[in-house]
């Protein structure tokens, strides 16, 4: 296990190496600037601005200049936002994004895997009807629609909720219900579709033949076993869930990473766009080693050698 | 019984959810006796930067211009009134020396920082020479070129640190003593009043800068001169304001002003509707639900812009090289469509590239190139172009944002209607456009430009001179040339702005661009917001250089 683990630590430096060269030079291969912005600039300022960000360097020198800072945890400077390195916006930002999406993400769990085992439990009777349709309507509704929906309700018309902001708790409610509802749907479904392959299973009905309890057999045979799906999809949707969703954040104003990695792009942030990009793939690389890590806690067949 | 686990757990669920949300259910607004006097604004997104001479972008400048006053500012009608300088330096007072090269500023006595210490002429001092620092790379430091070494000091961003300290030291700005500035030109320039009432020259106090470096700009540390100082940044959400208690002038009456950093204009609409801003833009999208819905009238508000929206021809390309094209293009948009339509009458025709409100405008500049299809046609028939199909293929590019392409797509219907020409659309993200028209690299595209200062030279100088430094369009004309010249040296303001209104005229004449409307603002503003000033002159929201006004009444 732990020669597993180092194994794949270095896999993900080599990873992380890789992802950092290609963004390195497709952020390059893109025309325009950071200077191409709002007004025109005349060329003495363009020059200037090129030389303050030793954009007028080689790229091989920019990039070994970058992964030189790296190594030194500094991830260079913003160009959209001067007054801020890189890694101070993305300590900022990261956080905010986090809590949500953290708060989203153990809402789905609850939600989808209840429904998910609801449904399967009871197939076929009004039970299962109201948990596949739940999980079909939230499936299709895209966030934004849903997230607007949720504003127009909850804040324009009813006056109960803040439209949007970070800062109170009641700022929360309404993103984790946008970011929540797509995975609480995709949960059910996948809980409720495994769930149902093994209840048929014959272990489970040597369970139940030798008398044991129908909540011990619910418990330890079934839930453990149908959760296996639950937990590989759970890796990357923690992963999405916490580096932030675009599109909920714009909504709500949420202060967080999502907005920023998107909008660094269009605003040729090279120092941002490096930082961010890095800093997902790295979150992502760890989300999915944590879920082969819990596969064998889950899972006694499934060793690593 | 395992039915009832089920059933039990999803209405636990349930319940779950109804206990987070009944907390927040309570929280309704209520009202109190005393009306906070708090005003909520809404700056659209993180500002790039608040550092005055680093600040580009319209929305920052709303935040700056509460914290820092300058030496001179702007009255709501466009003209300069002293500020920190006692008076606005002018040939008859001796300000400006007889060969028009040295300008002189007697500052107040009076003025402080927030922090309590006197603002002096070395503020000043410090702070020209920094927006023409190579290593910063200011945006707004061509401004200043015509100050002494200024260029050359700004260009030397590949010399040694030796170099460069000679050559900031060489810069013509000095303070002879505390409450005198000098500033040296190389050649007499009567906007350069203009230019040192921008925020980009505001003083900035050096000992703040250089303790704390690039977070100078995080409270406490962000020492201003203005009416407010800024107590609160929290990132990407909002900046919170307070009354600036060293400030010299007169208090302002807000006891708070929140700038919330809302950039999805629908969802600040959203906030404004739920009464958490108090004054808001209305996107696009939704400008004709509210022009016309009677309960929102006491609530509207619709603020005149200096800015010029225009149809821009690349003169090296063909068709557009032959100037009659050109002016049948000019000829062909029907501009009052153009309002009603793509702007939902959010903004007012044009013929004439400087904006109503400037000096030196003129409604009738650029009206023989009005909307009159009979002349556009004539016009491509004297081209040898009675056969339209004979036109090399056309391409307008433009930036693929939603209102960039509504845009483009009126004026492909136009061309088609009109003139029977079928033009290609040529949408490009947003930042590849703004460099492949830099480069010189389109046909024909949108071109809008917003006064920096309210003067015709800010319109006409970079933009459509020989080599300017802004030229898109690559127009080149010996007599506007020489036009241009003559009016950016005079110093006599009658024949200046008669020279500038001449050139004017030569460059609408040969069509480089096509101008087609000029652009307003439309609002809401909640009706207990008092005192609120608006004018073409605002930063980015309706009467944000005189928040000192404003009160809020009790509702």
């Amino acid at each position: 296990m732990t020669r597993f683990v180092i194994r794949r630590v270095l896999w993900l430096l080599l990873v992380l190496l890789i992802i950092s060269l290609v963004t390195f030079l497709l952020m390059h291969l893109v025309p325009g600037g950071p200077w191409a912005k709002g007004k025109p600039l005349p060329p003495a300022v363009i020059a200037a601005i090129n030389a303050k960000y030793g954009l007028n360097k080689p790229l091989y020198i920019q990039y070994a200049k970058y992964l030189w800072g790296i190594l030194h945890g500094d991830l260079g400077i913003s160009y959209s936002y001067q007054d801020r390195s890189v890694t101070q916006i993305i300590m900022q930002s990261f956080p905010k994004s986090a809590i949500l999406g953290g708060i989203a993400f153990i809402l789905a769990l609850i939600v989808g895997i209840s429904l998910g085992m609801a449904a399967a439990l009871r197939q076929n009777t009004w039970v299962d009807y109201v948990c596949v349709m739940f999980s079909t309507i939230f499936a299709s509704v895209p966030g934004f629609v849903l997230g607007i929906l949720l504003v127009i309700v909850f804040s324009v018309i009813l006056h109960w909720l803040p439209s949007g902001g970070w800062g109170t708790p009641s700022d929360l409610v309404l993103p984790v219900i946008a970011l929540a509802a797509l995975p609480a749907a995709y949960i059910a479904r996948i809980t409720r579709a495994s769930t149902l392959e093994t209840i048929r299973q014959d272990y489970v009905r040597t369970a139940r033949s030798k008398g044991l309890l129908e909540r011990n057999v619910l418990i330890r045979h079934i839930l453990r076993n149908a959760l296996i799906p639950v937990v590989t999809i759970s890796g990357p949707e923690f992963a999405a869930l916490v580096t932030g969703s675009f599109i909920v954040e714009t909504i709500f104003s949420i202060p967080g990473i999502g907005r920023l990695f998107v909008s660094s792009v269009f605003a040729r942030d090279y120092g941002l766009i490096m930082g961010t990009t890095l800093f997902y793939a790295f979150i992502i690389s760890v989300a999915n080693l944590v879920v082969d890590i819990l596969y064998a806690v889950i899972d006694p067949r499934i060793r690593y050698d | 019984m395992k039915g009832k686990t089920v059933f039990l757990s999803l209405l636990a669920i349930v319940l779950a959810m109804v206990l987070i949300l009944a907390p927040a259910c309570s929280s309704k607004t209520t009202t109190s006796a005393s009306t906070p006097q708090v005003l909520r604004i809404n700056l659209g997104g993180e500002p790039d930067t608040i550092d005055p001479n680093q600040a580009a972008w319209a929305p920052d400048l709303t935040l700056i211009g509460q914290c820092f006053e300058g030496l001179l500012s702007f009255k709501t009608d466009g003209t300069l009134t002293p500020d920190i300088a006692t008076v606005i330096p002018s040939t008859s007072n001796g300000g400006i020396s007889s060969d028009g090269l040295t300008i002189t500023f007697h500052l107040k006595t009076n003025v402080t920082w927030s922090d309590g210490t006197p603002v002096t002429a070395n503020d000043f001092v410090y702070s020209i020479v920094r927006e023409v620092s190579p290593v910063l790379a200011c945006p707004y430091a061509s401004f200043y070129f015509n100050i002494v070494g200024a260029q050359a000091y700004y260009s030397s961003g590949n010399d040694t640190p030796d170099q460069q300290a000679a050559l900031a030291a060489a810069v013509g700005v000095s303070a002879p003593d505390n409450y005198t500035l000098v500033i040296k030109l190389n050649s007499p320039q009567e906007t350069i009043l203009d230019c040192m009432a921008l925020w980009a020259v505001y003083p900035e106090k050096a000992s703040v800068i250089n303790q704390y470096g690039n977070s100078w700009t995080d409270p406490p540390n962000y020492i201003g001169d203005g009416p407010y100082i800024l107590t609160t940044w929290t990132h990407q959400t909002e900046l919170v304001l307070k009354p600036n208690p060293n400030y010299w002038g007169t208090k302002p009456k807000l006891a708070e002003i929140d700038m919330m950093e809302i950039t999805d204009a629908n969802a600040a609409l959203a906030a404004y509707l739920n009464n958490q801003l108090d004054i808001v833009g209305v996107p696009i999208g939704d400008i004709k639900t509210y022009m016309n819905d009677s309960s929102y009238a006491n609530q509207r508000l619709l603020v005149n812009q200096l800015g010029t929206f225009a149809l821009q021809f690349n003169v090296d390309q063909a068709p557009f090289n032959n100037v009659l094209v050109r002016q049948a293009f000019a000829c062909a948009i029907d501009r009052n469509a153009f309002v009603s339509d793509v702007l939902d009458g959010v903004g007012k025709v044009t013929t004439s590239w400087i904006p109503p409100g400037m000096p030196g405008y003129d409604a009738n500049a650029g009206s023989q190139y009005a909307f009159n299809v009979t002349k556009a046609k004539q016009l491509l028939a004297q081209a040898g172009y009675s056969d339209v199909s004979k036109l090399p293929a056309i391409t307008y590019t433009y930036a693929n944002d939603t209102n960039d392409t509504t845009i483009a797509q009126f004026l492909q219907g136009q061309l088609k209607t009109n003139l029977g020409i079928n033009i290609t659309l040529n949408p490009e993200e947003s930042n590849t456009f703004q460099s492949n028209v830099n480069a010189g690299n389109f046909q024909f595209a949108w071109f809008g430009w917003l006064a920096d200062y309210p003067d015709p030279d800010d319109w006409l100088l970079s933009e459509f001179t020989t080599g300017g430094g802004v030229n898109q369009t690559h127009y080149s004309n010996p007599s506007f040339d020489t036009l241009a010249k003559t009016a950016e040296t005079d110093l006599d303001n009658t024949t200046r702005l008669s020279d500038w209104a001449q050139a004017q005229t030569m460059m609408l004449a040969d069509v480089p661009l096509a101008p087609i409307y000029n652009s307003e603002t439309f609002a809401l503003v909640k009706p207990w917001v008092k005192g609120l000033d608006a004018s073409d002159i605002d930063y980015s929201i309706p009467g944000d250089r005189f928040y000192t006004l404003v009160s809020i009444a009790s509702h």
